[in-house]
């Protein structure tokens, strides 16, 4: 259990997506202009992320080494798919207001990146405890992202007029310069937050970095 | 060997593919009608929203779109107690990040009864405030950006930042939202035969271009343009007293994907007197309308060069409509400059 949960840390912290490995990027800056948008942009990776993961996992024996890519590629666009579906039907005003980042999860380097450097050999358990840790790692990324973004830029909190009227939106936060500012100022203060963490043990990090080395996670270690 | 090992690969492909394309259909199955279900009650909504007072919609294939990239998916004529009400059009065309689709409102007296955004994929947090029911473009009236549009007239000039209030950083959404509105409103008081759809008001008549003369009629002499593809529709003549002081024309040519149409008055010694740009068809070419643009030639000479960024300040946004229409403005001023030389009118 104690292993599960230092995965789970793992994505959350330790290697945050966005934070740490850097991918995924590209989205994360684009949907963070308001809070429902980011939560809903953070909830719908994770799903497709914890999905992948858990059937990737699952075949890893059964996936030839030489054609692997085109088989994740095919699982996570239908997930993907699925979700979009789905969202479509259940929650049409999300769906509509991110618009063609939904479709778009399928390129995002977080669910490749995590499918193709841990859950294709590690056991299923341990995958869908990577995935959560890394969708949440991701989401509250978004969120964090998008609650300054949309206070600053729009004066407003999912929705909510939060600002006194007398304030004057600044729209340099919802456009991309700001995401960038923000983005960097959550950074830094996140690896702080991090170093910290990690000061009290090995010097070396608990985790190899995760696309460059095959050997990874605390799984094995642990 | 090694063929095998391809067509084994291959075969291990097909069968992943196999699954994934049947667990696909599966939910596609099951959530289809709840789309189809959720698309349909948004349609009937929006439609209710311009026309609360109608007591049913009825299909009609009376309006027709004029531009290529304004697609009308479909019209209703709105059924009212006692006759038509009026045309509503769920409408689709270019927008910042991609097609954006509104349902308009159009009473059978020319005005527009309401906008309703359905779907639009710009910018979230800047053009997606189009669909934003919250964002207001007046706060004090808490109108917004669709909103804004009740109550207009269909002959209104329709140009962003001028009668038309912008989204806050996305004046190209305002812009593509407001063609939209434009061209169903042009289409539906056509369908509805409203009289002045097609506005000839005493603004557009030659006397507007060729203030110093007090009797205009139309000339026995055509101006011809050398210049190709400029259609040179209508030639008048300008007299003071008996004395000509100066022509007028009004031209079309191809534009950048549409038409303009301008009317071009010039004096006797060659001044350009007024300018109007009456029409302009292109996709995002509305602004050039815009009666500061056509200021710009005036007291200019015909034989001068005009040129957008020398003499002639382009509209911003709309850069390749206020090239052409410059041109086009040019094209007429010389071929008026040669008809007022050769006299006989």
């Amino acid at each position: 259990m104690k292993r599960l949960l230092g995965v789970f840390v793992n994505g959350l912290i330790v290697e945050n997506p966005l934070f740490i490995i850097m991918i995924g990027l590209c989205s994360s800056m684009a949907v963070t202009t308001t809070v429902a948008n980011g939560i809903g942009m953070g909830v719908a990776l994770t799903f497709v992320l914890v999905m992948s993961e858990l059937i990737i996992s699952l075949f890893r024996n059964l996936i030839p080494e030489s054609i692997r890519m085109p088989i994740f590629l095919i699982v996570i666009a239908a997930f993907t798919t699925i979700m979009d579906l789905e969202m479509q039907a259940y929650f049409p005003v999300l769906s509509k207001s991110m618009g063609v980042f939904i479709p778009l999860v399928v390129v995002n380097c977080i669910i490749m990146g995590r499918v193709e450097a841990y859950s294709s050999k590690q056991p299923v358990l341990d995958s869908i405890f990577d995935g959560l840790g890394m969708g949440l790692g991701y989401t509250w990324v978004l969120i964090a992202l998008s609650v300054v973004r949309e206070l600053l830029g729009n004066g407003t909190l999912l929705g909510f007029q939060i600002m006194p009227a007398s304030f004057s939106p600044m729209i340099f936060f919802i456009l991309p310069p700001g995401g960038f500012l923000v983005f960097s100022l959550w950074m830094a203060a996140s690896n702080n937050l991090r170093r910290k963490m990690l000061a009290g043990k090995k010097p070396e990090p608990t985790q190899d970095s995760c696309c460059t080395l095959p050997e990874n996670g605390s799984a094995e270690k642990a | 060997m090694k063929r095998w090992q391809m067509i084994k690969l291959g075969l291990i492909l097909a069968v992943y593919t196999i699954v994934g394309c049947v667990g696909l259909a599966f939910v596609y199955n099951s959530t289809s009608k709840t789309i189809a279900q959720r698309q349909e009650a948004d349609l009937q909504a929006g439609l209710q929203e311009v026309f609360p007072s109608a007591t049913g919609f009825t299909p009609t294939d009376k309006v027709t779109s004029s531009n290529s990239t304004i697609v009308f998916d479909v019209a209703y004529t709105a059924n009212g107690p006692s006759g038509s009400l009026g045309i509503a059009v769920k409408v689709h065309g270019p927008s910042y990040g991609g097609d954006t689709t509104l349902i308009v409102g159009v009473s059978t007296d020319g005005t527009i009864t309401g906008v309703k955004v359905l779907e639009n994929k710009d910018t979230p947090g800047l053009g997606a405030n189009a669909a934003n029911p919250k964002y207001y473009v007046d706060k004090a009236t808490k109108t917004t950006f669709p909103g804004q549009f009740a109550g207009k007239k269909v002959t209104d000039a329709f140009v962003v930042k001028q009668d038309v209030i912008a989204i806050t950083s996305a004046t190209i959404t305002s812009r593509s939202i407001t063609n939209l509105v434009q061209a169903v409103a042009k289409a539906a008081s056509d369908a509805l035969g409203i009289a002045g759809s097609s506005p000839v008001s005493s603004s557009q008549s030659p006397s507007a271009v060729l203030p110093s003369a007090d009797t205009i009629q139309p000339s026995s002499r055509v101006a011809v343009s050398s210049v190709p593809g400029v259609s040179i529709l209508e030639t008048s003549v300008g007299t003071k007293s008996g004395t000509i002081v100066g022509a007028s024309a009004k031209a079309k040519a191809k534009c950048y994907d549409g038409d303009a149409t301008v009317l071009v008055g010039v004096s006797t010694d060659g001044t350009i007197t007024g300018v109007q740009i009456l029409e302009c068809t292109d996709s995002l070419g509305s602004p050039i309308l815009a009666p500061e643009f056509a200021q710009q030639f005036v007291g200019k000479k015909a034989d001068a060069p005009l040129e957008i960024g020398t003499n002639i300040e382009a509209v911003s946004g709309a850069t390749f409509s206020s090239r052409g229409a410059t041109a086009l403005v040019k094209a007429t001023a010389d071929a008026l400059v040669k008809v007022l030389a050769g006299g006989g009118l």
